[in-house]
């Protein structure tokens, strides 16, 4: 039976971190959207590590909240401890981890998703999406037809799930939801190959069988940072009671209990023929390949404030049940652990991401968006990077707008989807901050000041928001000019305070600024040098302080950066036929063509793409747009 | 990629009499604003005669033309530099403009840049994209030949090096909580310093290289009549020479060019020494002195009949100022053996001090034996040591090297890993354009290869 259940601008399929985000994104835009998820309980679900952020994750975190997303306000609402791991390293890898109570976590997007206004959450699982040559809606399982323009897809580990435990495996989402069976076959109907990969995470503990004594104690920061923006003076977040994390090691009878058992493990018989990630090998890939290595560490991180569950980072497992009992029990602490959940690994169906542009949306499907795992990409941040990202294309898409495409030079989100669509991924890709070319400039720490212009202009940043953007922004601008212009004189005063601080005298007068270049010097401690500096607040202070300690590597990068912009703002048409360009190397043409690169500087990231193919694509454009109007009317 | 500025001699051969370096690009007009000096001022389609200075040094005196776009060969700023100086002081010149900020161009380079402009009509399209591509092929190819031996190995080792080292701080940055040994700052500081030294070597090596390839720039000084020309005589008429002496009106020095066993010498001044007999007296102390900039030897004449003068003084101090490579000739020694005694006596705390006869040839081959000795040349074409000969290879070396030592200064002054990190991954960026191979994803690769982190 079908019925016609209700119009919508814009469908999205999926609650996860990627769903959430897309369709706040659409609703706050001003489209009529609707979200669609197989069990509403698990909307915002956490399926693996109970924590937001980590190195580059949190700077994801961030450039969304920047961009007027939700994750970051929700994390710091349900933290229950935080860090900033590298704070003994330079700014440009500071990166902020939380540990999220991950039912509170559940409830406040769930709320937030219930009370906005634009937007209407359905528990159902979709089936189909009906389309021919344009997107007309979805279908349910209970024969609900949803009328909409455009469709975002952000299914994650559920397509096909299929969970795999030893020698059992059975169809399933994460968590035991059910999985998405069917929608796998619509998307194919639609001419969407397919490809399977796989993922996996360890068991939950109760904590009232582990004995904490033998493991050492893991603290937050005592100083805590938001991840938002708008929370960085809100001291109720600020002053949290923080809980505490432990972290205990494997040893060799852990190893001795895996080895004897490997042939049981589904990956080396064969089972699981989905490609897994190399950043989150379980544990029996870690002692099969880094034989020497006689202890792995294992974090115990609880699940919430109000539950004993606790997650058991570094042992995510597909070994049998009984198996997994073992080898937990040899570690120090976790003798007497019972399993509440056991690890598992689960196979998905995925598609490849080479196939959609670089606004997310799928090439030769007009109005069909994709994002999050389903992308091939690994991890509740980098889902919900790319579900902010199509929620605003698949908007702008409606308004006939250009879409908004961050760039490698502006993002982590745009070395996030560059990579993805442009070079593709043979497993499930995970965020690091050594993808990045320009790690300096794309910190954590200025991602408002990166990002906040963009998410107003496209609309989901009020006017509040930015007009206290730019007060931030104004008071860091004028407080570098200030510090670039302080004198301070060779006098005995000041020299006694450099001297007291282990810095040399001035033998002349230099302007603070270039004292603020000294390693042993920082903004803070030359206050009594500065006897008219101004009262800020202390993020504005950060601010000045990174922008001038490191204006001359900032500098260094931004001039790459605008060799780097010349290459991405030569476009290129997606009607060109490769094939057709005479020069071009075979492999080049058959890239080309199935790619369609948006740009000389896209084109030149794919591989198989040589520097000889690029100049020919160069003489290529540049050809045309001499040409130019006689071509096009030619075509015309 | 298509906005900087480019330079390269635009004439081949080694033996031409004018050569033409191009440069083209937004900055070529600055470049050689920076460099030449002339009465008349620059203008388009005009040709203005001057001198190329390097600092105070004069290189060449020159013809230099500017065209300014899009009204040139190239649609760019065109500046064309003609010197009739050898092929040395054209390369010397090329060097200063690539100091200057000029990349040297790739090949067939101005004319894709001349089609991109649309100096060149459509019909032409195809046959130059063939070109572009075959050229890039030929030097994919030569370059692949070249590299297959001993290049390509000691740049991949270095490389290897550098990325394991990448690898190994990324994984600490990335992966912050894992229980892996950070590196410690002095430990990355050896490892830089390791790579650093080899790197130096192989850059230098570049200068065997152009020993063997360009010849040694060598100077012949000494006192009247102590027998300069009788020795340029004897070198000159050796079976294989080769005289390539441009009747040089204009200019200071004129060059010659002999190869004796393998071995190429470019004498400079050999007019001065013919003429006078006295370099120093005839051209004055101080350009003499300028010579000794010039050259890579020089080899002092002291003519034992008169002793050691306290010309030859002045002169032997100064090269050891100057801290140059140079053999002193004790010449005469078939005529005044009973004087060598006091003279070597003189001379104790000096290398290189060889007794000859120019008029009975003794001590010719010592002579020659030294300069093969003193520039490595035995060595180089006996062992298979690597030798840089290619400009773009020294380029890229040069700038690995610096980024490389960059990252070392960083990391001493406690500027922070993540830092010099940058610098370090520039360096082996630098080497990976030499073989062509790209530094992120051999990171990535490596991190996981080296190490066992996740969930």
């Amino acid at each position: 039976m079908e019925y016609k259940a209700g119009k919508y601008d814009i469908v999205v399929i999926g609650g996860g971190h990627a769903g959430i985000e897309a369709a706040l994104a659409s609703a706050r835009l001003g489209k009529k959207t609707a979200m669609f998820i197989i069990n509403m309980d698990t909307l915002a679900n956490m399926p693996c590590n109970p924590s937001i952020g980590g190195t580059s994750k949190g700077h994801l975190v961030r450039e969304i909240d920047a961009l007027g997303g939700q994750m970051g306000k929700a994390a710091d609402a349900c933290y229950i401890q935080s860090k900033m791991l590298n704070s003994s390293k330079g700014p440009a890898v500071h990166s902020l981890r939380a540990q999220i109570d991950r039912k509170k976590y559940h409830m406040y997007m769930k709320n937030t998703l219930e009370n906005e206004e634009n937007l209407d959450i359905y528990q159902a699982e979709v089936t189909d999406i009906i389309y021919d040559g344009k997107i007309k809606g979805i279908k349910t399982r209970t024969g609900a037809i949803y009328e909409s323009k455009a469709v975002i897809v952000t299914t994650g580990t559920y397509l096909k799930g299929k969970v795999i435990i030893g020698e059992v495996s059975f169809e399933s989402g994460p968590d035991g939801v059910f999985p998405a069976n069917e929608l796998s076959h619509s998307l194919q109907r639609m001419g969407i190959e397919l490809r399977r990969f796989k993922t996996g995470t360890p068991a939950r503990m109760n904590s009232k069988d582990l004995d904490f004594s033998k493991m050492e104690v893991q603290y937050g920061d005592d100083n805590v940072k938001t991840f938002s923006f708008d929370n960085e003076e809100n001291k109720e977040i600020l002053n949290k009671k923080q809980i505490k994390c432990y972290l205990t090691y494997t040893n060799l009878d852990t190893h001795k209990v895996i080895k004897e058992n490997i042939h049981r493990s589904p990956l080396y018989s064969g089972e699981i023929k989905g490609i897994g990630p190399r950043y989150c090998p379980s544990i029996e890939d870690k002692v099969m390949r880094f034989k020497d290595k006689e202890r792995h560490q294992i974090f115990i991180e609880p699940m919430g404030e109000n539950t004993n569950e606790s997650y058991i980072q570094g042992m995510s497992s597909s070994l049998p049940e009984e198996v997994q009992i073992k080898m937990y029990r040899t570690i120090p602490g976790l003798e007497n652990s019972k399993m509440m959940r056991p690890a598992y690994a689960i196979e998905y169906d995925c598609i490849d991401p080479t196939n959609l542009n670089l606004s997310l949306e799928y090439k030769g499907l007009e109005g069909l968006f994709f994002a999050g795992q389903v992308n091939g990409s690994s991890g509740y941040e980098e889902a919900a990077a790319q579900g902010i990202i199509a929620g605003i294309n698949a908007t702008r898409k409606l308004d006939k707008k250009e879409p908004l495409i961050l760039d490698r030079s502006e993002a982590y989100i745009g070395v996030l989807i560059d990579d993805l669509v442009t070079k593709g991924t043979n497993e499930p890709y995970r965020m690091m901050t050594s993808r990045s070319e320009y790690r300096l400039l794309l910190r954590q720490d200025n991602a408002d000041l990166r990002l906040t212009e963009k998410g107003y202009n496209v609309g989901l940043v009020s006017k509040e928001k930015y007009n206290k953007f730019l007060n931030k922004r104004e008071m860091i601008y004028s407080e570098i000019e200030r510090i670039k212009n302080k004198k301070i004189s060779p006098n005995e005063i000041n020299n006694n305070i450099l001297e007291k601080l282990g810095s040399s005298k001035l033998e002349v007068g230099v302007k603070l600024s270039e004292l603020l270049k000294r390693t042993e010097l920082n903004y803070a401690n030359t206050k009594e040098l500065d006897k008219d500096r101004p009262d800020l607040p202390e993020s504005v202070q950060e601010q000045v302080e990174i922008q001038i300690k490191y204006e001359g590597y900032i500098k260094i990068q931004l001039e790459q950066i605008k060799g780097f912009k010349k290459l991405e703002n030569r476009k290129l048409n997606s009607d060109i036929d490769y094939e057709k360009l005479k020069g071009l190397s075979l492999e080049a043409r058959q890239k080309l063509n199935k790619q369609k690169p948006s740009s000389i500087g896209q084109a030149s990231r794919i591989s198989g793409v040589s520097p000889a193919d690029i100049s020919v694509l160069l003489i290529y454009i540049n050809q045309i747009n001499k040409k130019g109007d006689e071509f096009s009317h030619e075509n015309d | 990629m298509l906005t900087d500025t480019i330079a390269a001699i635009s004439t081949g051969g080694n033996n031409t009499g004018i050569n033409i370096i191009r440069i083209s690009g937004e900055n070529s007009k600055k470049i050689i604003d920076e460099i030449f000096t002339a009465s008349d001022k620059l203008d388009h389609q005009k040709i203005i005669y001057g001198k190329i200075l390097d600092d105070d040094k004069v290189l060449d005196e020159v013809l230099v033309s500017y065209f300014i776009k899009p009204n040139s060969f190239t649609g760019e700023n065109v500046c064309e530099i003609n010197c009739h100086g050898g092929r040395r002081v054209t390369l010397n010149i090329l060097e200063l403009v690539i100091k200057k900020g000029a990349r040297l161009a790739g090949p067939g380079e101005f004319s894709k840049r001349a089609f991109l402009n649309g100096k060149m009509d459509l019909s032409k399209a195809e046959s130059i994209i063939d070109i572009i591509n075959a050229k890039t092929k030929l030097q994919t190819k030569i370059a692949t030949e070249q590299l297959e031996g001993g290049l390509y190995n000691i740049v991949k080792t270095e490389r290897e090096k550098l990325i394991e080292l990448l690898a190994q701080i990324e994984v600490s940055i990335d992966y912050p909580e894992y229980d892996y040994k950070e590196l410690e700052n002095n430990e990355i500081i050896n490892k830089l310093k390791d790579i650093s030294i080899n790197l130096k070597k192989y850059i230098n090596s570049y200068d065997d290289g152009k020993y063997i390839k360009d010849g040694i720039n060598v100077a012949i000084l000494g006192g009247t009549n102590a027998g300069k020309s009788s020795l340029l005589n004897i070198l000159s008429n050796s079976d294989k020479a080769i005289v390539t002496d441009i009747e040089g009106t204009t200019r200071d020095i004129v060059e010659e060019t002999v190869i004796i066993d393998d071995i190429v010498l470019n004498i400079f001044d050999t007019a001065g020494i013919r003429d006078t007999e006295d370099v120093v007296e005839k051209i004055g102390i101080k350009k003499s002195f300028a010579i000794i900039d010039k050259v890579d030897l020089i080899i002092i004449v002291i003519d034992l009949l008169k002793g050691l003068t306290e010309k030859d003084k002045e002169l032997i101090n100064k090269i050891m100022e100057k801290n140059k490579k140079y053999i002193i000739c004790l010449n005469k020694i078939d005529v005044s053996h009973e004087k060598v005694g006091k003279v070597k006596k003189q001379l104790q705390s000096f290398k290189n001090v060889i007794e000859t006869s120019f008029f009975t040839k003794e001590g010719i081959d010592t002579l020659k034996n030294k300069i093969a000795y003193m520039f490595n040349l035995e060595q180089i074409s006996n062992d298979d040591s690597i030798i840089i000969v290619n400009q773009r290879h020294k380029e890229l070396l040069d700038k690995s090297y610096t980024s490389l030592n960059k990252a070392i200064n960083e990391i001493e002054k406690n500027i922070g890993v993540d830092i010099a990190e940058i610098d370090i991954k520039n360096s082996a960026k630098y080497l990976g354009e030499i073989i062509g191979e790209e530094v992120t994803s051999d990171v990535i690769n490596k991190i996981f290869e080296k190490f066992c982190l996740g969930k």
